[in-house]
């Protein structure tokens, strides 16, 4: 049964309403991040469900690997394992050096900030942003402008948090700025995304700074939103251009942000963590282990 | 009467849900660029067969969820949705008497005016930069068209939509 002319409000009129309420969304996007975070809470299980084919051809290929490889990949890790306990050797004997040092100077010691592993989750995101999902939200006490690392260096850092997932916005955003400094001789710079995943741009570097290709940039700590010391790019290209009043620095950030799957939420010192008891134990343990090996 | 209404809504919001997925599914990179805008296809189709039922409103709300779930700008692709499922409602007796090719032709017009018009708003807030690769949904949404719109059609008429 369809009428030949419309019933109720026209056209027009819905159109109209549908341009005001996008209007409003648009404009007052900055203070409706509550009402999206709990949108997004309440359509998170979409993204789940958006996930399992990914997931499923994950686990088809985990199912299929022989024998030989499962082998071969465990010498490997055992391999690596065995370099790392070295090096962790020498670093607590270092830490515990830094500590009496800093404790004769007076200065306050570094604690060790609680960590979480999380996962990549597979699903597609907005084209515009360089944005990954990650499978911990709210509930797990993810916070906005919370610093994600992987096991090379900075990630980005959470910029949208539902109850089940957050959304991580990557160093490469042209939005994202990491303030860094150089390890050589500790002169701090900012570092800007560019849209490519594989290059960050450092900004308004003067041309008298001693910088070299190869120099290796780490956070400086400073801005309070990256904990300080964690590995960010490499510097790769120097462009002294006379038309410009700065230098063109370009850098490739040291965590493979193309190819990111497991990663590391921190929860920096002097941030007051809402649920310290929902960690996953495995990852506790893991924390610990570090302390006192 | 009742049954078959609540039935039939039920086949339109899980078309919609399985856009929804398609939407956000984890695929290569290189299909990614190119990747349709499904959603909005499966709303032009409902759109354009019920527009009593699935209209302009309606387009505003997945535009709102789909804006929710990619993360992007609030309103964005609510505006857009409206705007462009208001075209198909004004000419869906048109629409309908126009051979597949033609459809498609719209169709390919309007997803053109689609991504513009976000890319626009993209660049209003956030200085985004141009790339022609952006396009590459127009294309495929277009080449896609006739199949959606032929397995929805199967779909309307075996569980009697309306």
């Amino acid at each position: 049964m369809k009428p030949i002319f419309v019933r109720g409000v026209s056209n027009q009129f819905r159109l109209t309403l549908a341009v005001i309420l996008s209007v409003i969304l648009m404009l007052a996007n900055d203070r409706l991040e509550p009402v999206r975070q709990s949108l997004a809470s309440l359509l998170s299980p979409i993204q789940y469900l958006a996930n399992v084919p990914g997931q499923l051809l994950d686990w088809s290929s985990e199912a299929v690997a022989t024998r030989d490889m499962l082998r071969k990949q465990n010498q490997a890790l055992l391999r690596q394992q065995l370099l790392m306990s070295e090096r962790l050797q020498r670093y607590e004997h270092l830490r515990q050096e830094n500590e009496r040092l800093r404790a004769l100077l007076g200065s306050p010691v570094h604690m060790d900030s609680r960590k979480m592993v999380t996962e990549v989750m597979e699903v597609a995101s907005d084209p515009f942003h360089q944005y990954v999902v990650i499978n911990h939200g709210a509930h797990d006490g993810v916070f906005v402008g919370q610093p994600v690392v992987d096991a090379q260096g900075i990630v980005g850092q959470v910029v949208q948090v539902s109850e089940l997932t957050a959304r991580v916005l990557l160093l490469s955003d042209p939005e994202q700025g990491v303030p860094v400094r150089i390890t050589r001789n500790d002169v701090r710079l900012i570092a800007n995304g560019t849209g490519e995943v594989d290059e960050i741009e450092v900004r308004y570097v003067p041309k008298s700074t001693d910088i070299k290709v190869g120099d290796l940039l780490v956070t400086s700590g400073l801005g309070n939103r990256f904990p300080e010391g964690y590995p960010v790019a490499r510097v790769i290209s120097i462009t002294n251009d006379d038309g410009q009043s700065y230098l063109k620095v370009m850098a490739q950030p040291m965590a493979a942000l193309d190819r990111i799957r497991y990663l590391l939420l921190i929860w920096p010192e002097q941030q007051p963590t809402p649920t310290t008891d929902s960690s996953p134990p495995e990852v506790k343990d893991a924390t610990n282990q570090g302390e006192t090996p | 009467m009742m049954l078959q209404n609540t039935r039939g809504g039920l086949v339109v919001w899980f078309s919609m849900l399985l856009g929804l997925l398609f939407q956000l599914m984890p695929v290569p990179e290189v299909v990614d660029a190119s990747r349709p805008d499904w959603l909005l296809l499966i709303m032009i189709y409902w759109a354009m067969a019920l527009p009593h039922r699935y209209n302009i409103l309606t387009a505003w709300v997945l535009g709102t969820v789909l804006d929710v779930l990619l993360g992007s700008y609030l309103g964005i692709r609510s505006l857009t949705f409206s705007l462009v499922i208001y075209v198909i409602v004004l000419n869906y007796q048109k629409l309908r008497n126009f051979s597949i090719w033609q459809q498609a032709l719209i169709i390919a017009f309007l997803l053109l005016l689609y991504h513009l018009l976000i890319y626009w708003m993209q660049f209003v807030i956030f200085r985004s930069e141009f790339q022609v690769q952006q396009l590459l949904p127009v294309l495929s949404g277009t080449v896609i068209w006739p199949w959606i719109y032929w397995l929805l059609r199967r779909l309307r008429r075996r569980y009697k939509v309306k």
